[in-house]
């Protein structure tokens, strides 16, 4: 392309606004730059007083601790503001006085879920990592028994009114009084279910001296920096909560504290005070310890200097939009370790050297008790029985199955390449199914697009996934299709037949004139032709349901549930159109063949689909189904229906049954003998008379006006010819004798007789 | 050789047949690589016939074929042309036809 003047300045205004957009910190307008500005001035205020924090002292003007649940109780009306004229600030005890948490609240936390006190903890062994995923239920145990503490939020947060700001007001503004208060802030289930997911925080970034991450906690064996994840939901997933948090672990004695921040809730500045309910005699010297992590924390990360204006917005949006929780959870322990044990079994996993560390009796990360509390909503809601495995085992089963998935589409590249060995000729590829093959095809394609969304979401198992993604591709998109695209072509002269017509295969009659004549002036396209058509229609089918399977996860849970059990049933209906097809082409039964005594219908009668491709495909395609729906523990985190899989496994043997009795019996054992008349048969025995038309030779052969050549036949009334193979001539209705393999060569590109022009009844 | 009913008559034809790989189950591709004037053949000598295309058998042969283009430069087929100029003079004005024909004979097939 060449660049005139006129595109040269284009280029150099985009560039221009490309580089002159915001920087590291995202501020676009001078308004965002003073909203982040007080944002910053805040903390850096309540980190100075948190600085000068002691045990014994109580938060000052921390956002969201101004009030204790006791000031709250006394006078509802209360507005947040420091200093409050009658409030102790030099003093701090656990209990509702001063913290935001009620009595209530707190004894429950010292009694029922923080209860080993300091002789135990000796004994007990906690893991000092604990990445992974807990999966269990969630019950409320009450959302209107406590008062809530108003949280405002500083107005500084809130967009420009006008496009002409440039300062944001000052002052706070109190949630109640917002008109959209309620709707997000209740939760009204009784039971419901609750995800976990547990990250460690070992090392922070700090975005504006773009360094990797670095440690920053100096107690590692004391404290760890989680970063939670927590999703809950009634069991219908209609009313669906979550947030983001960190966490304090206490390694030694397997406590959990979380707390979610946000731009009403500075919560990081509280969580010495907040670890230390339970601790009677180490209270202070915890307290001074976890005030160390936080600071390192706080300078590790930059925190003040690296806030940007997504931060503040999500702070905001947190605020507005969620209550705050504050979370106190107990670790089961592992005392059947020592913590030499616990060191080995965290190295393995890490770095996978084969250590005797025994990694598939590990137990499920599991917690014994926890609850969690929300101080401005006033909710209180409690975990039960929430465990999980380690994150690294849990991706460690998810490999294994995804090779096994592997295996398994490779077992079916082989079959069906046998079966297309199986079915080389075009009369044989005639009596397939296309539907039957549409309906694998395109599960397996939407598995590979699907294995492939995946790899991109999850970058840990990537490599796995990609390669299940490229096993589903190939058999998909080279193998099935290749066969398609034959099915279809030899199939292609039965557009316009209408099944009945094809049911009866006779050509006497009207109808089927018409039908033959309205296809006289098609063409039979050519291969590639017909490939981009169906690669065309098979791409597009697979688009749609992709779309739809991605669609349908969002959905609320019993809709979710009866589309997935309809999906499965369908799909697992493949053989369905194979025995329609059968009926349609009228194939006889072994034993009629056997009844019949002659060597004839052999080649013509015999069934489609290998046996072993029958098996072996439904196997592969239930197992699957079958796992996810029978082993409660399996990695997809399905739940358990046996009932299902039965029903699955009862109609899917119900299918192949009658393909099995189809092939004993004939195809159309089950119509009444009187609905079908007899189809025709090309392969018959001549008599010497009606060989007499054809100017037959001396030694009852004509010549196959297709190939030119000799055909020897088999003449019912002369015993001489009675050697003769009568698979090896085809008769057609008016008479005219070729070679099998030439009409039925002839026969994939136009029913009609090559010598007379009238039309032929299909295969 | 031009059939002797008819303007071509005296001329010698000279046809390239190519048989495809499915041959006897697609047609034969024909054409004339001799230049003659005529509505249903055009300048590069493809023939308008419809047993060259859809209505092919595989149970005809060349000699069937050949009997065929015979008979067409005897009763052209003005109805469906390729060179609709040609068919045209053919419909309106016979003697031109032939005269133009004959023409073209001696000058390219003589």
């Amino acid at each position: 392309m060449e660049i005139d003047g006129n595109t040269l300045i284009f280029i150099v205004i985009i560039l221009f606004l490309f580089l002159s957009s915001p920087g590291g910190d995202g501020v676009s307008s001078q308004y965002e730059f003073n909203q982040l500005r007080s944002l910053k001035s805040q903390w850096s205020f309540e980190y100075d007083s948190f600085q000068n924090m002691t045990f014994n002292s109580n938060f000052q003007n921390v956002t969201g601790f101004k009030l204790s649940y006791q000031d709250v109780l006394s006078d509802s009306n209360i507005n947040a503001t420091f200093p409050l004229p009658s409030k102790d600030y030099d003093h701090w005890e656990q209990n509702q006085n001063y913290a935001v948490l009620p009595d209530e609240i707190i004894n429950k936390v010292k009694e029922n879920i923080w209860t080993d006190s300091d002789r135990s903890s000796d004994t007990n062994v906690f893991p000092s990592n604990i990445p992974g995923t807990l999966l269990g239920e969630i019950d409320l145990v009450s959302n209107d028994k406590f008062e809530q503490i108003p949280m405002p939020i500083s107005k500084f947060f809130e967009p420009p009114t006008e496009f002409s700001d440039t300062t944001p007001p000052s002052g706070d503004t109190y949630m109640h009084n917002w008109p959209l208060y309620g709707e997000f802030h209740n939760v009204t289930f009784e039971v419901g279910e609750i995800s976990i997911q547990i990250t460690h925080k070992d090392t922070v970034s700090d975005r504006l001296s773009q360094s990797n991450g670095k440690l920053f906690n100096s107690q590692a064996d004391k404290w760890k920096v989680l970063s939670l994840r927590i999703d809950f939901s009634d069991k219908n997933e209609n009313e669906k909560h979550f947030m983001t948090t960190n966490a304090i672990y206490d390694v030694q004695r397997g406590r959990i504290l979380l707390m979610t921040q946000s731009a009403k809730f500075h919560s990081l500045l509280a969580i010495p005070h907040y670890m230390g309910l339970q601790y009677q005699n180490e209270d202070e010297k915890m307290f001074n310890s976890l005030k160390k992590l936080v600071k390192e924390y706080w300078t590790a990360s930059n925190f003040v200097e690296s806030l940007t204006m997504t931060d503040l917005l999500e702070l905001y949006d947190n605020a507005k939009f969620k209550c705050e929780y504050i979370g106190f959870l107990q670790l089961e322990p592992w005392n059947k370790y020592t913590p030499d044990q616990l060191k080995m079994i965290d190295d393995e996993l890490n770095w996978p050297l084969g250590r005797p560390a025994n990694l598939s009796s590990l137990p499920p990360l599991k917690l014994k008790s926890g609850i969690l509390y929300s101080p401005d909503c006033g909710i209180e809601l409690n975990l039960n029985n929430v465990k999980g495995k380690r994150y690294e085992l849990q991706m460690r089963s998810i490999r294994n199955h995804l090779l096994l998935g592997i295996g398994l589409f490779a077992a079916q590249i082989y079959l069906l390449l046998c079966q297309m060995q199986h079915t080389n000729t075009p009369s044989r590829v005639n009596k397939i199914s296309f539907y039957c093959f549409s309906m694998i095809n395109l599960v397996d394609g939407s598995l590979a697009t699907l294995y492939f969304i995946a790899a991109s979401v999850l970058p840990q198992l990537y490599l796995p996934l990609v390669l299940s993604s490229f096993a589903c591709f190939i058999l998909a998109s080279i193998f099935e299709t290749r066969y398609l695209i034959s099915v279809y072509s030899s199939q292609f002269n039965e557009r316009n037949v209408s099944i009945f017509t094809l049911l009866r295969g006779n050509s006497n009659d009207s109808e089927n004139n018409r039908a033959t004549n309205a296809t006289d002036n098609f063409i039979t396209p050519d291969e590639a032709s017909i490939s981009g058509t169906i690669y065309g229609r098979l791409l597009f089918m697979l688009i749609c349901f992709t779309l739809l399977t991605l669609s349908s996860t969002s959905w609320p849970r019993n809709i979710r549930m009866v589309f997935e059990y309809v999906l499965i049933f369908i799909f697992n209906s493949y053989w369905i159109p194979q025995i329609f097809r059968n009926v349609i082409k009228g194939t006889q039964g072994s034993r009629q063949r056997r009844s019949d005594g002659s060597v004839s219908q052999q080649r013509q009668d015999e069934m489609p689909l290998l046996w072993k491709f029958i098996i072996g495909t439904t196997i592969i395609r239930t197992l699957p189904v079958a796992y996810v729906f029978t082993y409660s523990s399996n990695v997809f985190r399905h739940h358990k229906d046996v009932k299902f899989v039965i029903i699955l496994c009862l109609w899917l043997l119900f299918q192949i049954s009658i393909l099995y009795l189809q092939s004993i019996l004939g195809a159309r054992w089950f119509l009444p003998r009187m609905a079908i008349p007899e189809g025709y048969s090309y392969h018959r025995a001549m008599l010497s008379k009606e060989l007499l038309e054809h100017g037959v030779s001396s030694n009852f052969t004509v010549d196959c006006s297709i190939c030119m050549s000799e055909i020897a036949i088999y003449v019912d009334d002369v015993p001489e010819t009675h050697d003769r193979d009568i698979q090896s001539f085809m008769v057609t209705p008016c008479g005219h004798i070729f070679h099998t393999h030439c009409l039925e060569n002839w026969m994939s590109y136009k029913l009609q007789c090559p010598v007379c022009r009238s039309p032929l009844p299909p295969l | 050789m031009g059939p002797p009913d008819s303007p071509y008559a005296g001329g010698v034809f000279f046809l390239s047949i190519h048989f495809p790989t499915d041959y006897p189950f697609k047609p034969p591709k024909i054409a004339f690589t001799t230049k003659i004037y005529h509505p249903n053949i055009n300048a590069n000598g493809n023939i308008c016939l419809d047993i060259l295309k859809d209505q092919w058998s595989p149970a005809l042969t060349i000699s069937k074929v050949l009997l065929s283009i015979c008979s067409l430069l005897t009763d052209a087929n003005p109805d469906d042309p390729l060179v609709p100029e040609i068919a045209h003079i053919y419909k309106t004005d016979r003697a031109k036809y032939e005269a133009t024909a004959r023409e073209w004979t001696k000058k390219y097939a003589v």
